[in-house]
């Protein structure tokens, strides 16, 4: 731990910078502060954002160079300031909410869901909210600071959701859903703050929101993932013996469905990787959509590799266990190779 | 029992007065020609109305300015008149026409108006409240001299989201205005088996110190010049306000109810002294207006209902081809 008081990610061993390199966490504070400063309607709301900067440190500095109106503390309330997100967005605004931890969202469902989701395809009004959800596991969280629950967003018409597993689209995507007409939850994996270090973006990059990346050209398999399971899949396919393709999803929703389709139509297997336990997240649309129209390319049944279907566990050993690690994956990779 | 006279409001001038009367004219007219248009079968889902409630719903929206924004609800249909909705919108989204506010895709008083300043409703009772913190909170980062109101019953003076967002309002100081409707019923929970202090208007200023009064919300004159003087205290920098206006719901929550569980008598004694339209009519009496001009206002008002009703029923059904429009501003994949 630093002497900050911020939450460190454990494990968080950052070696040697190279000149000019950022963090993920870095990227994302980068690409707060290049909106701040380029547009005035960008303001961020959220719990312990300002003078203290955040729980994680995202926000550290930003009230210094922009003040209390723009960097606003606000109380424990995120049914609350997310329904005041909505309104000054009616207003014309593009505030971005920081959740401390994305397993908070449940408290901010209903005007998530029921209001900034719904207003468009209903009034033509168009409803620019970021909400940042600072997600994952692996930091010895536990049930309620380690979850990955964008899966209850994923179909949820009039959202769009997003997870960067990279430096450059931590920024990029930031950027993107900040510039965005529509409702966008971005959820900022807690493990990569720190973990993942990049060549700096150029300032302004964008990455746009729907289309997914080949992080990985292969003709073998393919695995399609998002967020924490980008690096994963990349370092597994450097230890499997086969050619391995890496669909890095992004956009998580709406999907991209003709990447996924076009890599599938080429490597004939597919895993899918994800983080969330198995039953949420993009999985079973992913596997619905490969299943309807992949089935003729297939040389095998479609695996997926994701924790069960219980909380994050707290513990060590039993958090190490439910995580998705390099080594189970070359092991998912293995059988689904050997079918 | 008399009807009384709405209280002699000086504020209030002639012109606001029968501008007060078209209003609560119009919602009553509506309502009763759309409760009509249920019973035969024609309006599709349910059917909400404010009757024994239009004075609010006039009096705080002629308080608002031009530039002023709103969320009313489903007993606020004369709000919506007053921000310049016409009886043909809310026809056509009552029978959920192709060219209805919401293009069919939602029902009788959930709709919006952005154009106008108007949220779309949503059926979460309090959700609304935060939603209009913010936008008072828009205008105070831009040194705006704008309000935004919002309404809610003492259903939604029950739902956390409520409670939230008056706390934001009171901590960021910002020009809300909150116009609590009690009409003693929450669809069939009487008031009383939903908080024990029933006082809201004091549990506002108590529970976020922000300045609440209680109106008689059946006196026309009385709302507005209340709202109005609530709504220029937001706009001169004085923080959110909030004012209870004390009334009784005369129908049903919706159309399929016949309320029978309120007490016998109480809708029929509240209306025989109390009921909006006519304490307004009796006020414009003794202000010197005879019979032929409140009747030419009543027929006035009827006309336009009337001729709202035949355009809206000339209107387009929706072409569900459609349906999948505008669910994003920007769809990511064209």
């Amino acid at each position: 731990m630093t002497s900050t008081g911020h939450l460190e990610a454990p494990d968080g061993v950052v070696g040697e910078s190279p000149a000019g390199s950022i963090t993920y966490l870095e990227a994302i504070r980068t690409a707060l502060q290049d909106a701040m400063r380029e547009d005035d309607r960008v303001f961020l709301l959220g719990e312990d954002i300002g003078a203290f900067g955040g729980a994680f440190g995202v926000t550290a500095g930003l009230f210094d160079e922009f003040g209390e109106s723009r960097v606003i503390d606000t109380p424990i309330a995120e049914e609350g300031f997310v329904g005041a997100a909505i309104g000054a967005a009616w207003m014309g605004e593009r505030p971005v909410v920081e959740l401390q931890f994305a397993d908070f969202i449940t408290c901010a469902f209903d005007p998530i869901v029921t209001v900034a989701a719904k207003t468009h395809w209903r009034s033509g009004q168009e409803i620019p909210i970021t909400i940042r959800c600072p997600t994952g596991g692996g930091v010895r969280g536990g049930p309620f600071h380690a979850g990955s629950p964008e899966g209850w967003f994923v179909g949820t018409a009039g959202l769009k959701v997003v997870c960067p597993g990279t430096v450059e689209d931590a920024y990029g995507l930031l950027r993107a859903a900040i510039d965005d007409p529509d409702p966008v939850l971005y959820f900022e994996h807690k493990r990569l703050y720190r973990t993942l270090r990049a060549e700096a973006p150029p300032t302004g990059h964008r990455t746009a929101i729907g289309p997914a990346a080949v992080a990985r050209a292969g003709t073998d398999a393919t695995v399609v993932t998002y967020g924490s399971g980008v690096a994963l899949a990349l370092a597994a396919a450097d230890e499997v013996d086969a050619d391995i393709e890496v669909v890095d999803l992004r956009t998580v929703w709406p999907l991209d469905e003709e990447t996924i389709l076009a890599s599938v139509e080429k490597t004939s297997r597919v895993l899918v990787l994800q983080e969330a336990a198995r039953s949420t997240g993009a999985a079973g649309l992913i596997l619905s959509l490969v299943a309807r129209r992949s089935f003729e390319h297939l040389d095998a049944p479609p695996a997926l590799h994701a924790p069960p279907d219980t909380p994050v566990p707290f513990a060590p050993e039993l958090e190490d266990a439910y995580m998705p690690s390099v080594d189970s994956t070359v092991a998912a990779l293995d059988g689904l190779l050997a079918y | 029992m008399r009807t009384e006279p709405c209280a002699e409001t000086p504020s209030i001038g002639s012109e606001e007065r029968l501008s007060l009367f078209r209003l609560v004219l119009l919602q009553r007219l509506f309502e009763d020609r759309v409760l009509a248009l249920y019973r035969q079968g024609r309006i599709p889902g349910s059917v909400y109305t404010g009757r024994g409630q239009e004075a609010v719903a006039a009096g705080a929206g002629l308080a608002l300015g031009p530039d002023d924004v709103v969320a009313p609800l489903n007993r606020e249909l004369a709000c919506h008149f007053a921000r310049g909705v016409t009886p043909a919108d809310v026809f056509r989204n009552f029978f959920g026409k192709g060219t209805s506010p919401t293009l069919g895709r939602d029902g009788n008083m959930h709709f919006g108006a952005p154009a106008q300043g108007i949220f779309p409703l949503v059926s979460m009772l309090g959700d609304l409240v935060p939603v209009i913190t913010g936008a008072a909170l828009a205008f105070k980062r831009r040194g705006e001299r704008r309000v935004a109101m919002t309404f809610l019953g003492e259903g939604a003076f029950t739902v956390g989201d409520t409670h939230e967002g008056l706390n934001l309002a009171a901590v960021w100081q910002v020009p809300a205005v909150f116009v609590i409707q009690s009409n003693r019923y929450s669809y069939s929970t009487p008031v009383a088996r939903q908080m024990v202090n029933t006082n809201i208007a004091q549990r506002v200023y108590g529970g976020w110190s922000i300045p609440a009064e209680r109106v008689d919300g059946t006196d026309a004159l009385a709302v507005l010049d209340t709202v109005r003087a609530a709504v220029e205290r937001a706009r001169n920098g004085n923080g959110p306000q909030a004012v209870e206006a004390l009334s009784v719901r005369m129908h049903g929550h919706a159309g399929h109810d016949d309320a029978r569980y309120m007490p016998s008598g109480m809708r029929e004694e509240f209306a025989e002294r109390y009921d909006p339209i006519d304490r307004l009519a009796a006020r414009l009496r003794l202000d010197g207006f005879g019979s032929d001009a409140i009747d030419g206002m009543r027929e006035a008002a009827a006309a336009e209902v009337a001729a709202g009703l035949a355009e809206a029923e000339q209107a387009p059904a929706p072409d569900p081809a459609t349906a999948e429009r505008g669910v994003y501003a920007a769809p990511p994949f064209g």
